[in-house]
């Protein structure tokens, strides 16, 4: 008879996800199935506001990147409304853009991730966690928290507000840099590019190679690509053309405006999250040998998905990477890898973009005037394409209003991860706390959204195992940290 | 910036309202920030900081940093079955294990990783909470009438916590 082994956090149902693994009468995996509950109703909450309210509102969505929705709101506004923005307003969205995507990927590399890394997938859970990296590596751990506080502190002093920020406006930026703040914003983001610098260098001579065994089996999967790149195929989080990539490597690119042409939305009857997948593939199959219309996004996504990065340390870093582990690298552990990749280009960017004599002009803003319309604003957030798309009235009201957030993306392929994952590592109904912890693992590598609300703080998932005897519901074992 | 994290490393106490304004009185962390910003003035040694849902990231840098700040006090609502509008403090050894789950509603940390901050850390640690009426499963915003006629009395009680920390 069959097993059911759920992992599943210690937290109630808003915002969580839960794996459940299904053992067949042999003990083997049968199926898996990864929850993760989305935000619901917001749609229908933004229709009939003024669309220049929802770049503010948007930030309420997700704790972890509010940067990424509010940029991508503030683009389909500016379609909403017609409005090309000034180059300068444009280079100070990136700059904040950058500064945040610094913030999120040291602390996913060295707290979320990094924990199974730093202290091994089977270390104890009281030390798995960012306590035990504090305790381990003390000085990393400090320079972490210097890094974020000045790319914190470096928001503030660019838009006024970090957390909840209100500085891209349609139209443009509200805020004008003066030049003494960018040269005090320049000294820091030296420090950050040094930092990140370390990092790489970190991850490359003391983390990697000790898991070069797991990267290569842990969460493997073959599925397509969706990032953005420029008309040239340069790297951008910012801004540019969609670019759809198949497992073979062949991609197209679209326009923001095509993105319903090249993604359809699937639904399963366990879940509400949806599933989208590439519609020129006509359905979506999550079969682990034959999989059809699955793509992924993220890091690993955008790196493949792309020819080159325009920062020359990253792109040394980048074709190192490339030429390691080939176009389109299928691994799901290098997500992590890719994830220093862009690190440093974020840090080297940022730099750049404040040695621009134009990030002080104050030209940054235009004027903008309602009419009904639609506009489809895109970027890359840290967890994959951002996509919000909204329609206006006349009056600039909003009518319609569709997202498609970077986990949604994933949904199809971390499913078959932690289905890969599962099968490779539990057999005849042989598991441990490290065998499940590395089934986390692959779900840590795509940093899904769901990680924001089922991290603990010290970094980990919280997690209740329970061990349920299918014919009976009998709970043989239960496993909690 | 009463609003961001700027100089809370140099604080001795720091203040997080927790919540996500779009679902009902779960934004009742935030609206508490926002009425001490509007209503008082707390002293240099104090920050306000309406944490939203970004709550982890702060107190992840706080439990890192080498100067932390001696206590943290937590403005959150939290269903413990009591009567709407009902304000209480909690203790974190005093959780009960199946409420413990409601701590982790928006990125709350469980009161294991509380425990570890005050532990650890000695930092001294302060929830007070308030039972919220409504916290609905789709987005809609704004407190209801009991949660929101209780965020007076809540601020008092946080300016007295604040008060009792010495200014150094």
């Amino acid at each position: 008879m069959g097993k059911k082994i759920v992992i599943q956090p210690v937290t109630r149902l808003e915002g969580h996800g839960k794996v459940t693994i299904l053992l067949d009468d042999s003990g083997n995996v049968e199926d898996t199935m990864v929850h993760v509950v989305e935000l619901r109703g917001f749609e229908k909450f933004c229709i009939g506001r003024p669309v220049e309210e929802l770049p503010r509102i948007v930030t309420s969505i997700c704790g972890v990147c509010p940067w990424s929705h509010h940029l991508a709101s503030a683009k389909a506004c500016d379609a909403v409304f017609g409005a090309q923005i000034p180059s300068a307003g444009r280079k100070l969205r990136e700059l904040a853009n950058s500064i945040a995507y610094t913030e999120e990927h040291i602390l996913h590399f060295y707290f979320l991730a990094g924990a199974d890394y730093v202290m091994g997938p089977d270390a104890d859970y009281s030390v798995r966690n960012v306590i035990g990296i504090a305790g381990k590596v003390p000085d990393i751990a400090k320079k972490v928290v210097r890094n974020r506080h000045l790319g914190a502190r470096m928001l503030e002093i660019l838009t006024g507000k970090s957390i909840h920020p209100v500085a891209a406006v349609p139209g443009g930026f509200s805020k004008a840099l003066l030049s003494e703040e960018r040269d005090q914003l320049l000294e820091m983001a030296k420090e950050i590019l040094e930092f990140a610098k370390f990092s790489i260098d970190f991850a490359k001579t003391k983390i990697f190679p000790d898991y070069l065994d797991a990267v290569k089996t842990i969460g493997v999967i073959k599925t397509g690509f969706l990032g953005t790149v420029t008309k040239d195929g340069t790297l951008d989080l910012y801004d540019g053309v969609l670019r759809m990539m198949q497992a073979d490597g062949s991609f197209e690119d679209f326009t923001y405006e095509q993105y319903t042409d090249y993604i359809e939305e699937h639904v399963e009857p366990w879940t509400y999250l949806k599933f989208p997948y590439m519609k020129k593939a006509g359905k979506l199959s999550m079969d682990l040998e034959n999989p059809v219309g699955v793509y992924r996004t993220n890091t690993l996504a955008r790196l493949n998905v792309c020819e080159k990065i325009r920062t020359p340390l990253a792109q040394k870093e980048f074709e190192e990477y490339r030429s390691k582990f080939g176009r389109p690298v299928q691994l799901t552990l290098l997500y992590n890898w890719a994830r220093l990749i862009e690190l440093l280009y974020n840090a080297e960017y940022a730099v750049q973009l404040l040695q621009d004599p134009e990030i002080t002009s104050t030209d940054i803003r235009i004027a903008v005037t309602p009419r009904a319309a639609r506009g489809i604003g895109c970027v890359e957030a840290p967890r994959g394409t951002l996509i919000h798309d909204y329609e206006t009235d006349e009056n600039g009201m909003v009518t319609n209003i569709n997202l498609i957030v970077g986990t949604t993306h994933n949904n199809a392929p971390i499913n078959m991860s932690v289905k890969q994952a599962a099968k490779t590592l539990i057999k005849d109904g042989k598991y441990d706390q490290g065998i499940l912890n590395r089934v986390e693992m692959a779900i840590r590598a795509y940093d899904p959204c769901l990680s924001c609300a089922t991290h603990n703080l010290d970094g980990t998932i919280a997690l209740k195992v329970d061990i349920v005897k299918a014919s009976s519901g009998e709970i043989l074992q239960t496993y909690k940290n | 910036m009463a609003n961001g994290f700027s100089g809370y490393e140099s604080k001795t106490v720091v203040v997080l309202g927790i919540g996500n304004v779009l679902f009902g009185d779960d934004g009742f962390g935030p609206e508490v920030i926002e009425f001490l910003q509007e209503k008082y003035t707390v002293p240099e040694n104090v920050v306000l900081i309406n944490a939203g849902c970004s709550a982890r990231s702060i107190l992840f840098d706080i439990l890192l940093s080498e100067k932390k700040p001696e206590k943290i006090i937590i403005i959150d609502a939290f269903d413990i079955g009591l009567k709407p509008g009902k304000i209480f403090e909690i203790n974190i050894d005093e959780i009960p294990e199946n409420k413990i789950d409601d701590f982790s509603m928006h990125q709350i940390p469980t009161s294991n990783l509380l425990k570890e901050l005050r532990d650890a850390s000695k930092i001294e640690i302060k929830i007070i909470s308030c039972q919220p009426e409504n916290i609905p499963e789709t987005v809609s915003m704004g407190l209801s009438g009991k949660i929101s006629n209780a965020i007076p009395a809540v601020c008092r009680l946080v300016m007295k916590e604040i008060k009792k920390q010495p200014v150094k």
